[in-house]
């Protein structure tokens, strides 16, 4: 390998002097041990950038893999002569596996390729999830997807205006708070879905996330497009004998998770009672008693959190169902919005595909470019999301505020009996 | 419209586009806007399927796709085109 060339980067090494480890040592230490130029590049262009205080990179173009519409993303440095190695720098998604879970020996085969095909810099992992190798040339694309999909046995992720690649949390892996089985629901789900996360379908991408229980560790009621999250429908078991235990101060809440400062002695009232979103919980003192009035609970697990010995989920159990979160673009940040309560959800959980291909069917139709669904829900109004395009009956929880507008338009199918008007016979006796 | 009519349509609506002067690079929707007798399920499908044969191209830009005829407009070393609605 030939000399290297290095670049001055005085403003950029200034974020090796943080309390945390610098991505700028990593890559710097990456070029030194590999003479890596395009990692001096890097930061040769990163250095430019922060004097500059604009971008040198272009994204997009046609550069792909045969056969899919999405995982690679086109990548060009503006400044050519300057860093030549990163000329031509292109990112790409690596699907990654359900809650994450990797052998050693699969990561290690993923960077000794990604070491001789590319610039040997990855992120683990990007903002839906997937793997990102950073930084290749278009010649090493079909190389790559190659020794991926045939010798890694590795998928790649979607990009673009198609499925993105989905994501779950731990689940029954490790937690034993999962309600459902989201690593299998994950897997089966993007199995169904390849056509749609390979190849442009879409006005604008789509993201599934799935939690296994409320706590919602993927915050998927923040960033997905459909969000399913794993739910109970009867009541929350309660041992009322460890319910005394935490106001007795036996049992430490959170599980000890705040312990770090003295936050004074339990107090069921302020920490549990009193945050219930639903206010639907009750501790009588004199009878040392816990009471939750289940039919107005939403299952938002503060309460189990905080008293995890004490309280558990229900168990039947299934799923809700939350569309629309997103990031600014036509319009502002948005969270996800229930549409369905509760949902039963085994294999071959076609129940659930309906469910998706109804949505998608209909944004299809009507989204604008560039819009996501939850733009559109609100566009067209939750009202008629609800009603006339998943065709659900629509109950009080999913009303926010009482319409103050008194006037009401009925449409005769929606009146009882109906009604027949004869204008003639009206004209009768309103003759002006 | 059988998928060989919807395909030969695409190509059309690309070409005549392309030949008034107007974009290259066209999104799914506005397909469907101007084939509006098709299911947009059917004219993804359908432009997924003229992209394998060779006779489309993809243009990402990361966040969105857009289709094009290979070879005309922007490319390999283009920027981002900005969307247009
Ligand atoms: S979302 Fe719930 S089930 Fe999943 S890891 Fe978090 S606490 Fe456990
Ligand atoms: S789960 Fe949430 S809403 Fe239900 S009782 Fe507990 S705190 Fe209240």
């Amino acid at each position: 390998m030939g000399e290297v060339k290095k670049h001055d980067t005085p403003k950029v090494d200034q974020l090796k002097t943080g309390p945390w480890p610098s991505f700028v040592d990593d890559i710097y230490s990456y070029a030194e041990k590999h003479k890596n130029q395009a990692c001096f590049d890097i930061m040769g262009q990163m250095e430019l950038s922060y004097t500059n205080k604009e971008t040198h990179w272009k994204h997009g173009g046609i550069v792909g893999v045969f056969g899919y519409g999405g995982g690679v993303i086109g990548r060009y440095s503006d400044q050519q002569e300057k860093f030549p190695a990163i000329w031509a720098f292109h990112t790409v998604r690596v699907h990654h596996t359900a809650g994450k879970w990797y052998h050693t020996s699969a990561l290690k085969k993923l960077c000794d390729m990604w070491d001789s095909r590319g610039s040997g810099v990855v992120n683990f992992h990007g903002s839906t999830g997937d793997i990102i190798l950073l930084g290749t040339v278009t010649d090493q694309l079909e190389p790559i997807f190659f020794d991926l999909t045939h010798q890694l046995h590795w998928d790649l992720g979607g990009s673009g205006s198609n499925l993105r690649s989905p994501a779950c949390c731990m689940g029954k892996s490790r937690c034993e708070w999962a309600l459902i089985d989201v690593q299998e629901l994950d897997y089966e789900l993007t199995m169904a879905f390849q056509d749609e996360l390979h190849r442009p379908a879409f006005p604008y991408k789509f993201k599934f996330k799935f939690s296994g229980c409320p706590l919602d560790c993927v915050a998927a009621v923040a960033r997905a497009d459909m969000s399913f999250i794993g739910t109970w429908r009867d009541d929350i078991r309660i041992d009322q004998e460890a319910v005394r235990a935490y106001v007795r101060g036996e049992l430490k809440p959170n599980a000890g998770a705040f312990s770090d400062r003295d936050w004074g002695p339990f107090d069921i009232k302020k920490e549990v009672i009193d945050l219930c979103p639903t206010k639907c919980m009750y501790w009588d003192e004199n009878e040392q008693k816990l009471y939750i009035n289940n039919s107005e609970c939403n299952r938002c697990m503060h309460c189990i959190a905080v008293m995890p010995e004490a309280l558990r989920p229900g168990q039947d159990t299934g799923i809700a169902i939350l569309i629309g979160a997103k990031a600014p673009i036509l319009e502002g940040a948005q969270l996800s919005t229930l549409i369905v309560p509760f949902m039963k959800v085994e294999p071959p959980y076609d129940e659930l595909k309906d469910f998706i291909y109804k949505a998608w069917d209909y944004w299809m139709e009507n989204g604008k470019n560039r819009e996501r669904i939850g733009e559109l829900i609100q566009r067209v109004g939750l009202n008629k999301f609800i009603t006339e395009v998943m065709g659900l009956t629509p109950i009080p929880q999913h009303v926010r505020v009482p319409r103050d507008n008194p006037y009401i338009f009925w449409k005769e199918e929606e009146v009882e009996g109906g009604w027949t008007r004869d204008v003639a016979e009206f004209r009768k006796r309103h003759p002006a | 419209m059988n998928k060989e009519e919807l395909k030969q349509k695409i190509i059309q609506i690309m070409e005549e586009k392309v030949k008034k002067g107007g974009k290259t690079k066209i999104y799914l929707k506005d397909l469907q806007r101007e084939i509006p007798d098709a299911n947009p399920r059917e004219i993804k499908n359908a432009a997924n399927e003229l992209v394998r044969e060779g006779k489309l191209e993809y243009f990402s830009t990361g966040s969105t796709v857009m289709f094009g005829l290979p070879g005309v407009g922007m490319g390999l070393e283009a920027g981002v085109e900005k969307p247009e609605e």
